[in-house]
């Protein structure tokens, strides 16, 4: 109170102040709603619509809690439908988890008895939303598939890598988070994925 | 005696002899302890060597049941889940019903017209979340005069029910829903320039907010959406200026969200939008309803504002009594519309603000038009965090001396997607000796969070 009155600051920006207290003290929840959207729908959504206004916040940017308001924000001021915004939101939280090591998230049995989907499969429900159809980006910092000298001329094992993991191009304002997004793709998957863009895009 | 003799040789004989085995047994013996007293050692070392093998060395069946407890610590993806399940349902708290976030944008900058570094404002917003039902949502505007004290707006305070998928009840002080910059654009991290364009800021054509309640939603087709604002408010109030003794004229809207209604008129308003194809925005704005003068600008003195009808007079000079002032026309329409694509984006916005005349009252008058536009393009180089920003805009206002062209050029470094530096340069034409017709460097960085 001392520190207020020294530097003369009105009675309301004390009750400002206060107020932001709590809000910064918040801690980290888990909440069960809204109901789960469609994530491959909400990538997409979320390509097409936030550039409508703004450059495209990074996943990992808010925690899960932080995008339900900011998802529901942003239904507000965009028109988006109820859908939609759950869609997008379904997408934000699961592609805002820290990238995990290939073998420490799945069993080889697991890869063995699951159905992999194939590259194809994997791109156009995936990938198609940043990287597009014909694989030269819709979003600012997506590389372009089809450049001869481009990303796809590196080695299986460093395209793994950093889809498995995430990566951040040097001067790509934003980063793709591990796996696309999508924590349930398998390293068969991810294999079947390259071979697919490898032989659909590079020249 | 020799037979006595003879006994005795004889039994020294056989005690030599028998002196002479006992010494050759002696022997053996000790050879045979020594013998049993290496092997002893012997044992022990193959003992002890045993021990050790043993101990360091494991059974197959060891090996197997090593193998079942590694294969069952092995954590897969569907263990991490169903341990994050159960977390999320362990504790009251980890999924309350109401949540708490603090969002926000803020910037600071330079003005080469002021010559000075200035604060622009720091803007948090509030977000008050109960489940997916209902949310309350403040932003305040805080700045720092010139004069080193500081300033609080409350930029807008609503509370929004969603009422289902496609319909959202909007009530309180909102944003205009009339065009985009004000409603979407202007926050510093989403504003491409340092600078709103001519007409869009105080004093401009563009309605800035209002008090009231709005139906907010959107529908999805198959490759297309819509979208929609519509809404009914207390609407703006009018500033008259005096031109000579008893003749008056309209100087300008004050549309910044009034919590009272001091014609009784409401105003109706909204924005449509559609998005035929990805990438592109097209929208139509109008607003209809009445406003009144609550305010005048005195010719003798310019700075003295009476309101007397709002009890806030002037320092000085008369009084003036502006309860009986005539509810005038008020009319808005706007066309926008924006396209993106993969880094590139150009947008424009028409805003066209209409006052009628008033035969009756102190402030009658002729009505007053004002009038402004902006294209706007953008690209983000690709591999690159630099932005290169050109806008025009064309602001015809009903008092002349706020009309104004301007170019804007501008280069940008994203050093984030939402912390950007901003540099701006303004090529503006307007009345002569004014602000407005000043050239001017606006340095700026932005940071929304």
């Amino acid at each position: 109170m001392k520190l207020f009155n020294q530097i003369n600051i009105e009675p309301s920006f004390k009750t400002l102040l206060f107020i932001a207290a709590l809000f910064i003290g918040s801690n980290s929840i888990a909440a069960d709603y809204p109901e789960k959207g469609d994530f491959q729908k909400g990538a997409k959504a979320w390509a097409e619509n936030c550039v409508r206004c703004h450059n495209l916040r990074d996943p990992k940017d808010l925690r899960d809690d932080q995008w339900i308001t900011t998802a529901f924000h942003m239904r507000v001021r965009a028109g988006l439908t109820g859908q939609k915004t759950r869609d997008i939101l379904t997408f934000l939280q699961e592609s805002n988890n820290p990238p995990r090591p290939i073998k420490a998230s799945i069993k080889c049995s697991d890869a063995e008895n699951k159905n992999s989907l194939t590259g194809q499969e994997v791109y156009e429900q995936t990938c198609i939303a940043c990287h597009g159809k014909d694989g030269k980006g819709t979003v600012p910092g997506a590389p372009d598939f089809t450049d001869s000298k481009g990303v796809l001329s590196q080695s299986d094992e460093v395209l793994m890598k950093h889809i498995a993991e995430g990566f951040k191009s040097k001067n790509s304002p934003m980063a793709m988070p591990a796996k696309g997004g999508n924590p349930l793709l398998t390293e068969t998957d991810l294999s079947n994925v390259i071979i697919y863009m490898k032989s659909e895009f590079k020249k | 005696m020799k037979t006595i003799h003879t006994k005795r040789k004889i039994f020294l004989f056989t005690l030599s002899i028998l002196c002479t085995f006992s010494a050759s047994a002696d022997e053996k013996y000790e050879q045979l302890a020594n013998e049993v007293e290496a092997l002893k050692k012997q044992l022990e070392q193959v003992q002890s060597a045993l021990k050790e093998y043993q101990e360091e060395s494991i059974t197959k069946k060891e090996v197997q049941e090593l193998n079942q407890k590694l294969e069952e610590s092995v954590v897969t993806q569907d263990d991490v889940d169903e341990l994050e399940k159960q977390v999320a349902e362990a504790g009251e708290w980890n999924s309350p019903n109401t949540l708490i976030h603090m969002a926000g944008y803020a910037n600071v900058g330079y003005a080469s017209d002021s010559e000075s570094y200035s604060i622009g404002s720091f803007s948090p917003i509030f977000h008050y979340q109960y489940r997916d039902k209902v949310m309350l949502e403040s932003e305040l505007e805080i700045k720092i005069d010139e004069d080193g004290s500081t300033d609080i707006a409350l930029e807008y305070l609503t509370i929004d029910y969603f009422l289902n998928d496609y319909v959202t009840v909007v009530a309180g002080k909102f944003l205009s829903p009339v065009g985009q910059f004000r409603q979407n654009i202007h926050p510093s991290w989403i504003n491409k320039l340092a600078s709103a364009p001519p007409g869009f800021g105080h004093d401009g054509a563009a309605p800035l907010s209002d008090v009231g309640f709005q139906l907010r939603g959107g529908f999805d087709f198959d490759n297309s959406s819509a979208n929609y604002a519509f809404y009914v408010s207390n609407g703006p109030r009018l500033i008259a200026a005096q031109e000579h003794d008893d003749e008056f004229e309209i100087d300008g809207i004050e549309a910044e969200g009034f919590s009272s209604d001091n014609d009784g008129k409401k105003t109706f308003g909204g924005r449509l939008g559609f998005l035929p194809f990805k990438g592109f925005e097209l929208g139509l704005s109008f607003a209809t309803g009445k406003a009144t003068v609550t305010e005048v600008e005195l010719e003798e003195d310019v700075h003295a504002f009476k309101s007397l009808a709002f009890g806030t007079p002037g320092d000085e000079g008369e009084e003036i009594d502006l309860h009986d002032e005539v509810a005038r026309d008020y009319d808005v329409f706007g066309i926008d519309f924006a396209y993106q694509n993969n880094g590139f984006e150009l947008r424009g916005e028409y805003l066209k603000s209409k006052v009628g005349a008033a035969d009756e009252g102190i402030t009658a008058s002729h009505g007053a038009t004002w009038e402004t536009w902006y294209t706007q393009g953008s690209y983000l180089i690709p591999n690159t965090r630099w932005e290169p920003v050109i806008r025009y805009s064309d602001f015809t206002s009903a008092t002349e001396s706020r009309s104004q062209q301007q170019w804007a050029l501008g280069m940008n470094y994203l050093f984030t997607n939402s912390f950007i530096g901003k540099a701006t340069y303004e090529f503006n034409d307007g009345a002569f000796d004014t602000n407005a017709d000043e050239d001017r460097w606006l340095l700026q960085l932005a940071y929304g969070f």
